[in-house]
């Protein structure tokens, strides 16, 4: 079995409240693994570190073979995080949102391949659109597909479901399937445990910023 | 090292776009810097000499006090967008970011400069034409010195409730070699350079300019951690 991640005693504090309290977690590649658990039991520090955005406090944390928080760049050649609140910038049309990201990312800039990762999330329509005039549901979408113009081995998702429609989530479900067809491994932080566990072929509930359940889904 | 150029050129070419659909920051800044170039000229009157004496000092007054508008602004969007620090999550050198958003700040203050020094000119009384290339060698130095130092405190501000009372506490002391350089160097040529000092505040400006890019450079990754 390859380990797309492996997280022993991790801790993080913020201040003097603990968010994460010592996680144990091991991660076969290619999985898809929900996590869950109330607002506040630590799902998006835990995403956060994984992300390479923070570093623990304390414990080992290993994603796709790099030990963090040292070997962080590589990481984020190779993984994929879809935060809660998204990172759009309103006054760029969806189009020129996927542009940016391919240049951050030293891809070269080809308009069928933003079409593409346009069409697979069914915003080619609205491509030309300043984000500004997207609905929530839209934007998501818009975020599923920065990530979709690359190929990835980890997609970590905070909340991908909240405030869409029945529509949304199934376009959701849908690239988490693409992606775990491609031998991605995905992370699914989210509170909305139906929605969550379809997808997932295991389950890990957080509480108190511990694992207190890990069960096949 | 292309690949820290060509990052840094995906941060201005956004942040250039957002700036031509909303025009905020320009605007802001020239209806502040007009404010301040009229509200002298009324309050030093009409006296020739003492007008074409000051100049020099009140035209980088209006640079440095409109520039931190736009300072302020930089990072704004990135905040609007989920934060400055998602940023990190691109891979390649953070350094990327500072020299994109260090590139805006510069490429905007001297828009606004282009419009301010020859409204100076008309409203002091002052003859920019023979002196235009020291001018313009003292203008690229003055805002590339206060660019460097003022991009640098707001990233290091942005993610703090109270950084629009911050940005100048940090950034006014910082600015003082800057500013102190640009203006006798522009007050020195604007008089013709009689006892040939401008070139000794263009080599502090320069000398201090680069100094405070290498401690910028060195230290920004540091700024966007968590």
């Amino acid at each position: 079995m390859k380990t797309a991640l492996r997280v022993e005693g991790l801790t993080r504090r913020f201040g003097r409240r603990w968010a994460l309290r010592g996680i144990d977690l091991e991660v076969e590649a290619g999985s898809v693994v929900a996590l869950l658990g109330s607002n506040g039991t630590g799902k998006t520090t835990l995403l956060r570190v994984l992300s390479t955005l923070l570093r623990p406090t304390a414990g080992t944390v290993e994603v796709l073979g790099c030990a963090l928080p040292d070997g962080g760049a590589p990481v984020r050649e190779r993984a994929a995080f879809m935060t809660s609140e998204g990172h759009l910038y309103e006054e760029l049309t969806g189009r020129e949102n996927l542009r940016f990201t391919a240049r951050m990312h030293g891809l070269t800039v080809e308009r069928e391949r933003v079409s593409a990762a346009l069409a697979e999330v069914g915003l080619e329509d609205a491509a030309d659109t300043t984000v500004r005039a997207y609905s929530t549901g839209m934007r998501k979408r818009l975020e599923l597909a920065r990530i979709g113009l690359r190929p990835v081995e980890l997609v970590l998702l905070d909340e991908p479901f909240a405030s869409l429609d029945d529509d949304g989530v199934a376009i959701v479900q849908r690239s988490i399937a693409g992606w775990k067809g491609r031998g991605a491994t995905v992370i699914v932080a989210s509170h909305r445990v139906a929605q969550a566990s379809r997808c997932a072929n295991r389950l890990v509930r957080l509480v108190r910023g511990v694992v207190g359940e890990d069960a096949p889904s | 090292m292309t690949e820290l150029v060509r990052r840094a050129g995906a941060i201005l070419w956004k942040d250039l776009l957002t700036e031509t659909r909303t025009r905020q920051g320009l605007s802001a800044m020239l209806s502040f810097a007009a404010l301040i170039l009229f509200l002298f000229t009324f309050a030093f009157g009409a006296d020739a000499a003492l007008l074409s004496r000051i100049a020099g000092g009140l035209l980088w007054v209006a640079i440095v006090f409109t520039g931190t508008l736009a300072l302020g602004r930089s990072f704004q969007s990135e905040e609007l967008a989920g934060g400055a620090r998602l940023l990190r999550l691109y891979p390649g050198d953070v350094r990327a970011i500072y020299l994109g958003k260090l590139a805006g700040n510069v490429l905007l203050l001297a828009a606004l400069e282009l419009l301010l020094f020859p409204a100076t000119a008309v409203l002091f009384q002052v003859e920019l034409l023979p002196h235009a290339a020291t001018l313009t060698l003292v203008a690229f130095l003055g805002t590339l010195g206060f660019s460097t130092i003022g991009t640098f405190f707001a990233a290091l501000t942005v993610h703090l409730r109270a950084r629009e009372l911050l940005l100048p506490l940090l950034l006014f002391p910082a600015l003082v070699p800057v500013v102190i350089g640009s203006v006798g160097a522009t007050v020195e040529t604007l008089a013709g350079d009689p006892f040939g000092r401008a070139g000794g505040w263009i080599r502090l400006l320069t000398a201090y300019d680069v100094i405070l890019f290498v401690v910028c450079m060195w230290i920004f990754p540091v700024v966007l951690e968590e």
